[in-house]
């Protein structure tokens, strides 16, 4: 077998020993695991709640936007909280950068709130 | 307990080193990235104007798009009068402004403009949001300008992303049809397990040259020893860019998203999506696998004479344009593929040949799909059968039309012939094995292709109008202004300016280290 075909027998084998990982890690626990399947054992697990209706219930889409406009503050923190620590030896040049930064994202914020997705309908 | 000490000492070690390293500006050539900036400002002030304006302004965003997009594409001019000073470095290398990017910038901008174009009419005539159509345009296109100067996995990675993220959200415009929130799902989910695949690989790559940085990536990839992993890094490298640019295995999400998207979105993501993918290979297979060309070399003949042959015989079978744009699509990213089967000993060819195809590329192909929008307008239908009797009620369209398929078909002397000449000339020149057969199977490709071409020619040439129907259609201005730009391009691309054109591209060759 040449070199270059034994290179990618490596890229081959990878992907045989990624699947055999798996499959042998669920079939051995198949072999140990006590086998006892119950009703409950089959309900959607909810924080310990007894579940009510089918999983496929419609969630109010209103939460989907407060978590996106949540995560666009997050992220602004992340960014801003390292930023701080060092602000005075960034000066004036690291000052600027981040207000364009929080411009930005202010952006964002006006826009949901113009487009009233802040209302709570 | 030992190793937490350890972890714990070298951890504040490290916190205070930072903290007595005094903090030194990045030198920042602000001409070098004015294209970044005024898109990027342009983009914030499109935002600014329609929270300010809402409804009122919706009829002007989309010209101030165009114009930001114009804008933009006044520092590249500038940049290029000063070619003197050119590659501009910045951030240790990993950003770089030379005649390669700019070339590229250019294209990336204009193209924006077209989809502009393309877009207004579809957008106002139809329901859809379209000042955040107009702003997520923007946004893509930021990530090309930025794709095109990064020479480091990271900014690479951001660019990808930021290229790909609003077009996900593009796809899915038609949010009241089932087949675009099909698109877009398909498109995200196929973007975002190309971008699992793409991190891997770049994780192996950083893992052996210990930074981010292409020219130290090359480095390290040359002295060291152990072949198979850099094979695997490559590998998944090559494959998640795959994904990005419909190669055959990867392409399977294409047709379905090309189908179901808006169609002024479909051209700007079987173009200006498409080619920032090859930018990105480009950069990462040019600058960084410069010595592993033995293993990047096979694995690139594989994926083109697949692509080619496999897009080009499904091609043959659709009945629906749009999916046999998207086919065509995929077989023209296989020729676009090939010169990267012998970048080895003539990366600079291999290069100027990829630039030249994409530049003819997104011009015939923007051109079609003009073509494609116009004509749904009076048919409603995107089948090859509406087509017919287009001659009668639309002889302009009808010869423009034929001149893009004649250039996809590669026929003198529109532009698609000097595209494949080049890619012809970089394999043979040569006179490899590996080449010289990728050329035969091109050839033979370029005949299948044909075909089917020429299929649509003869629905609009010769067959009679499926439903008696011979008013005429309108064109409105900016959809005009779109084929305008498209036809003459095509046009000039493949005879008068063949020679301006090889100028431009050859000196688009990356500068290598």
């Amino acid at each position: 077998m040449s070199d270059f075909l034994r290179d990618y027998l490596i890229v081959g084998l990878f992907g045989v020993v990624a699947f055999g990982l798996v499959a042998t890690f669920i079939g051995l626990a198949s072999f140990i695991r006590p086998d006892r399947p119950t009703a409950e054992k089959l309900e959607n697990y909810e924080s310990g709640v007894d579940p009510v209706g089918s999983g496929w219930s419609q969630s109010q889409i209103r939460y989907y936007i407060f978590a996106l406009l949540f995560v666009m503050f997050d992220v602004e923190a992340v960014f801003i909280f390292p930023w701080a620590t060092r602000l005075e030896a960034y000066g004036m040049f690291g000052l600027i950068e981040m207000m364009i930064f929080i411009f930005i994202l202010a952006l964002g914020l006006a826009y949901a709130w113009r487009k009233g997705v802040l209302r709570w309908v | 307990m030992i190793g937490a000490n350890l972890l714990g000492s070298s951890f504040g070690g490290v916190l205070a080193q930072i903290e007595q390293t005094p903090f030194v500006r990045p030198h920042i050539d602000w001409h070098a990235v004015a294209p970044e900036l005024v898109l990027l400002a342009g983009g914030a002030l499109v935002t600014v104007v329609d929270v300010i304006g809402l409804e009122k302004v919706r009829r002007i965003i989309p010209s101030l798009t165009s114009l930001v997009f114009l804008a933009a594409f006044v520092p590249v001019l500038t940049l290029w009068n000063q070619q003197g000073d050119l590659p501009r470095v910045m951030w240790d290398g990993a950003y770089v402004v030379d005649n390669y990017s700019l070339v590229l910038k250019g294209l990336f901008l204009l193209s924006g403009y077209v989809i502009v174009l393309l877009s207004t009419n579809y957008m106002l005539e139809g329901d859809y949001y379209d000042s955040e159509y107009y702003q997520l345009i923007s946004a893509s296109v930021l990530g090309m300008l930025v794709m095109t100067s990064a020479r480091d996995l990271v900014s690479i990675f951001v660019a990808i992303e930021l290229v790909s993220i609003p077009a996900y959200l593009m796809a899915a415009w038609r949010k009241r049809d089932l087949k675009s929130n099909e698109a877009g799902l398909k498109y995200m989910l196929m973007g975002v397990f190309a971008s699992a695949l793409l991190l891997y690989g770049m994780s192996l790559l950083y893992g052996m040259a210990a930074s981010t940085k292409l020219t130290d990536i090359a480095a390290a990839l040359s002295i060291g020893e152990s072949k198979p992993i850099f094979t695997l890094a490559i590998v998944f490298t090559v494959v998640g860019f795959g994904f990005k640019v419909s190669a055959v295995p990867f392409h399977t999400w294409a047709p379905d998203t090309y189908e179901g998207a808006p169609t002024p979105l479909t051209a700007f993501l079987a173009v200006a999506s498409k080619a920032a993918g090859f930018v990105a290979l480009l950069n990462v297979v040019i600058i960084g696998f410069p010595g592993q060309a033995d293993v990047v070399e096979p694995l690139m003949w594989v994926l083109a004479a697949a692509t080619m042959t496999v897009g080009n015989l499904i091609a043959i079978r659709q009945t629906n344009i749009v999916r046999m744009l998207a086919y065509s699509g995929v077989a023209q990213a296989g020729y676009m593929l090939a010169p990267l089967a012998v970048f080895g000993d003539r990366p600079g060819q291999a290069t100027s040949a990829v630039v030249t195809y994409l530049v003819i590329y997104a011009a015939m192909n923007l051109g079609a799909f003009a073509v494609v929008i116009i004509a749904a307008r009076k048919t409603g239908s995107g089948e090859i059968s509406s087509y017919g009797g287009l001659f009668n009620y639309a002889p302009g369209l009808t010869v423009a039309m034929t001149l893009f398929l004649f250039s996809l078909a590669g026929i003198p002397p529109v532009g698609g012939w000097y595209a494949k000449f080049e890619i012809f000339r970089v394999l043979t020149d040569g006179g490899s094995g590996a080449g010289v057969s990728l050329a035969i199977i091109a050839a033979v490709n370029s005949v299948f292709a044909a075909f089917y071409y020429l299929a649509i020619l003869k629905q609009m040439w010769f067959m009679p109008a499926p439903d008696g129907d011979h008013s005429r259609i309108s064109i409105p201005p900016s959809l005009q202004a779109a084929l305008g730009v498209t036809v003459f391009v095509t046009i000039v691309t493949g005879s008068v300016l063949i020679g301006p054109l090889s100028d431009i591209t050859k000196l688009a060759d990356l500068a290598l280290p």
